[in-house]
Order: structure tokens, then sequence, then C-alpha cells
């Protein structure tokens, strides 16, 4: 027992894990809750291209010495809405809008940060997160972006849902369908860089999309699907923190593959459509037929 | 307050060709209204530009200060969609509810109050998927009620769904008139229309025809409107031929 609390308590006596942990857990719980509608309205690939497109905000920062936050939030919005517009305007389809602008910002971050002598370590940092790195400033601008984010969801919760079920019902209400798009986007790409240091770009596309969909298998209302998620995700970063540190892991790789583990129990026992109950309900059907026969 | 709708010279353009053209007419009293016409005939689109979905380029569309409510083809959603029966009807209340506004007790007692005059309050936890096509349109149509909507547009209703559904939606239908609401119902099913509505509007582009029922299907009236697909079988029945597959209107292939 005394060693079990000390797997917990020991890395505690850490302040860049409690940094870390307490980044993570506001990381996975915003990421899960915007991840809903990232579910919802298909826009996993925005979301991927999203994260590595802001990676030249991240080299320019740092190029310039500023803060590469600002970097990030700048080419997060800018990219956000460039991929809202060109689709928009519909002479290509948006995920040709989307692929064009994703690599095009991916191959100016790498150009960028090629110049750096300490190109890889950045690079892997970037890329892979560094959540032990947090410091107290990133960890106050998480909590204010982050309160954010989630006050806008929560105001407009019926917004937008409806936009997201039913556009055209939407629109016959007069509301205002590409002000509230555009929003979205804008939350979405907050999100992306308020993660950033956390989860790093190649896998902010596992917390938007892997808790949220985990609680997409497990709920029936928008807003229980946006606790569910929240509460898989904050449980998977501290857990996969912990292993991370006690098996000496990559910390985003972990938590991501936590999030994974979650989502394949929920796909396999989910209680309505899990793969195993179905097979189990469609067995004992097929029983009962040989019976009545 | 009775609901009036008066449609005057109603032109919409599709990438440059008239989708609709100098459509007018006016509805008064508490009517069941068939629009009926071939594919592409452009009904889905009379429906869009009326309730502002489409910018017509010429005419407009009247009422008294009735709300219009639009019940889309049930197809048109995602049905995986995480909500319940309860939230798509509640979701006909938010141009009430305002920004920034939760729903209120009122609210609540208006969603309960629709489903119940559509038959579906005993379904109101179920997720929207969980039900049969013509459930749904129930559904569908309880939220255009919980809008307040006393004038209904409502895109190709029968589609997809059992008949038994169909006269179920067909008997609240009827209660919604004797309520006063006036309700327009584009169908595919000529016989069905002349059978159970008031007036008839036959369109093709134009308004070919628009009256009773007797009056509308003539064997030139339907000639026009369907070319050779139309058979005239005397004068209860019109049977028509050719493409009655459902319902692909020509709104969805133009985004």
């Amino acid at each position: 027992m005394a060693d079990l609390m000390h797997l917990f308590l020991q890395p505690l006596s850490y302040p860049f894990m409690v940094r870390g942990l307490l980044a993570s857990v506001m990381v996975g719980t915003l990421c899960a809750v915007i991840g809903t509608y990232v579910v919802l309205r298909g826009m996993a690939f925005f979301g991927d291209a999203l994260a590595h497109a802001i990676l030249p905000g991240v080299a320019g920062a740092y190029l310039l010495q500023i803060s590469l936050f600002w970097g990030a939030l700048i080419m997060g919005l800018l990219t956000a809405v460039a991929i809202g517009y060109v689709s928009q305007r519909g002479q290509v389809k948006e995920d040709t809008a989307i692929g064009v602008i994703f690599a095009a910002c991916l191959a100016l971050g790498v150009a960028l940060l090629s110049t750096v002598q300490t190109y890889s370590v950045d690079l892997t940092h970037i890329l892979f997160g560094d959540v032990l790195g947090v410091s107290d400033t990133d960890l106050w601008l998480t909590a204010g972006l982050g309160l954010l984010v989630l006050l806008a969801v929560v105001l407009l919760y019926k917004e937008l849902l409806v936009i997201s079920f039913d556009p055209i019902l939407a629109a016959t209400l007069r509301l205002p369908l590409n002000a509230l798009h555009y929003l979205l986007l804008v939350l979405i790409a907050l999100t992306v860089v308020v993660s950033l240091q956390t989860v790093g770009v190649a896998l902010m596309v596992a917390m938007l999309v892997t808790p949220a969909a985990t609680a997409y298998l497990l709920t029936r209302r928008l807003w229980h699907m946006m606790i569910v998620g929240a509460v898989v995700g904050a449980v998977s970063s501290v857990a996969g923190l912990y292993l991370s540190f006690h098996l000496n892991v990559a910390s985003g790789a972990a938590v991501v593959l936590v999030c994974t583990f979650f989502f394949v129990l929920a796909f396999l026992f989910a209680p309505r459509q899990g793969v195993v109950w179905s097979w189990w309900r469609g067995r004992k059907a097929a029983h009962q037929a040989l019976i009545e026969q | 307050m009775t609901p009036t709708l008066e449609v005057k010279n109603l032109t919409v353009a599709y990438n440059g060709a008239n989708a609709l053209e100098g459509v007018s007419f006016r509805i008064g009293a508490a009517e069941r209204v068939a629009i009926v016409g071939p594919n592409g005939a452009g009904k889905s689109t009379l429906f869009k530009a009326m309730v502002g979905l489409l910018h017509p380029s010429q005419g407009t569309t009247e009422t008294n200060g009735a709300e219009i409510g639009y019940v889309t083809q049930h197809s048109d959603v995602d049905k995986t969609f995480p909500v319940t029966v309860h939230d798509v009807v509640m979701m006909g209340r938010i141009g009430r509810m305002g920004w920034l506004r939760w729903q209120r007790p009122h609210d609540r007692e208006v969603v309960r109050r629709c489903l119940a005059q559509v038959g579906m309050l005993e379904y109101a936890n179920r997720q929207i998927g969980e039900l049969s096509g013509g459930q749904q349109q129930r559904v569908f149509i309880a939220r255009a009620l919980a809008q307040e909507a006393t004038i209904l547009l409502m895109d190709e209703p029968f589609a997809g769904v059992d008949v038994p559904s169909q006269e179920v939606i067909l008997e609240i239908l009827d209660r919604l008139r004797s309520q006063g609401v006036i309700l327009l119902v584009s169908l595919h099913d000529l016989n069905l229309a002349v059978e159970r509505f008031d007036r008839l509007a036959l369109l093709n582009r134009r308004l070919i025809a628009f009256g009773p029922p007797r009056q509308v299907v003539t064997p030139e009236t339907l000639a026009e409107a369907y070319g050779g697909q139309a058979l005239w079988r005397g004068e209860d029945y019109a049977l028509v031929l050719g493409d009655i597959s459902c319902c692909d209107e020509e709104g969805h292939t133009h985004g």
C-alpha cells in the first residue's frame, strides 16, 4: 500500500511534474470539449492540419526571440481563417484547401527552423511537446485562454449545436451561420495553440479526436458527450503522465496511448453500439431462432 | 390570428437559368396545399426561397406576421448525432430564446406540448436515430410547431415512410389544419395529392395550375407539367410514369 502511495506521490515532489500534470489536465479537458465538434462535424483533418500549420509561427517567434505562444497564436488564427475562406469560396473542396495550406505552412516552418543550429532538438519539442518544460506563465496562459474557449462553448451551446446538427434550420432561424462557423474555427485554433507545449504538433489531433470519439460511443446527448470526453481526456492525461514518469517514455505519446486504450474499450464494450455486445446479441438471437425452429 | 401567405412573382435563378419563374399564389384560410410536379420542377427551390435560404432574383413572400416553419426531408440530417428527440424539438425554440439565453420552463413546456401534438411525447428521451423514418418526420413537425410556426412547408414528408406512418402523419396534418395552420406539402404521389389535399399547385418551373385538385389535374395541365411521363386515367386518377424515384431534388446537386 505504501509502495502504491509512493508511486503516486513521488512524482509530485518535482515542481515540473506538478506543473506538467496541471497543464495536461487542462489541455485534456479543453481538447475533448472542442473535439466534440471536431468529431461531429468531421473536422479531424482540419484539426491535424491546423496543428501542423502553426509551425512557421513557432519557428518565426523562436528566430525573433519572442514568445512562441504569440507566434503560434497568430499563425493558428491566420490559418483557420485562410482555410475557412478558401473552402467557402468553393473553387476547391475543403480537404484540398486544407491539404494545400497545411503542407505549405509545414514546409515554411521546417525551412525556418532548419536555419537554427539546434534544429533537431527544437523540432522534436515542437512536434511532440514538452510537458515537463511548462512554466508558470504557460500555465496561466493555458488556464486563461482555456476558460475563454470553454465560456464560448457554454454561452453559444445551442447555436453551435444547431449549426452542427441542422444548418438549414439554423439559416431559417436567421442565425449568422458564417460568423458562427468562423468562430468555431477560431476556438479550435485557440485550443490547438494552448495545447501546443503539452501535446506537440504531431499528436494534437489525437487529443482533439480520441477522447471525444470515445465519449461519442458512450453517450447520446451533446453535453453528455462533452462531459464524458472531458473526463476521458483529463484521466488519460494524468495516467499518461504517470506512465511516462515511471516507464521513462515520451509524455505526449503515453497520454495518447492511454486515450486510445479507452477508445478501444468503448469501441468493444459500449452498452449500445459496442462490437462485443452486438456480436453477443446477434449470437443470442440466432440461438433463439434455432430453438424456435 | 389566422395566418395568410402570399407569394408574388417569385423568380429564382440557379447558375444563370431560372429554376422558378414568376410563381404567384395566395393562401388565406387554413388549407392543406400539395405542391406537385416532376423531379427538378423547383419544389425545394420554392420552399427555400420562401424561407430565405435562397435569394429570389425577383418577387416576394409575404405573411401577415405568421412564422414560417420549414420541415426538410428527414434524410437531410445526421441521424447518429448525439441529440434526443427533446433536444431536436428544443432547437425550434432558439429563435424565441435569443442569444446567450438558456431554455426556461416555458420552453420545455412548449416542447412537451408540441411533442404531444404529434404523439411523440413518450419518445422524448430517445436518440433521434433510434426512431423510424415516420417517427422522425413527426419530430421534425413538432420542431416547426415549437417555432410557433403557423405556416408549415414540408418537403416530401412521405419519402421513405411506410403506409401506416403516412396515415398517422396525414391525421396530424388534419388536426393542424383544424387549428388554423397553413400546410404546404411537396409530394411525388399525384394520387395522394388529389385525394387528400384541399388545393394543388402544379409546378414545373412555372406555376402551371393552382386550385382545387379536380380543376388542376386535367390532361392538358398534366401533359404540360410532366410531358410524356404522365398518363391520364379518367376523372379520378392520374398516374405518373417514368421517373418517380424519390426524391433527389434539384437543390442538393447544386449545393
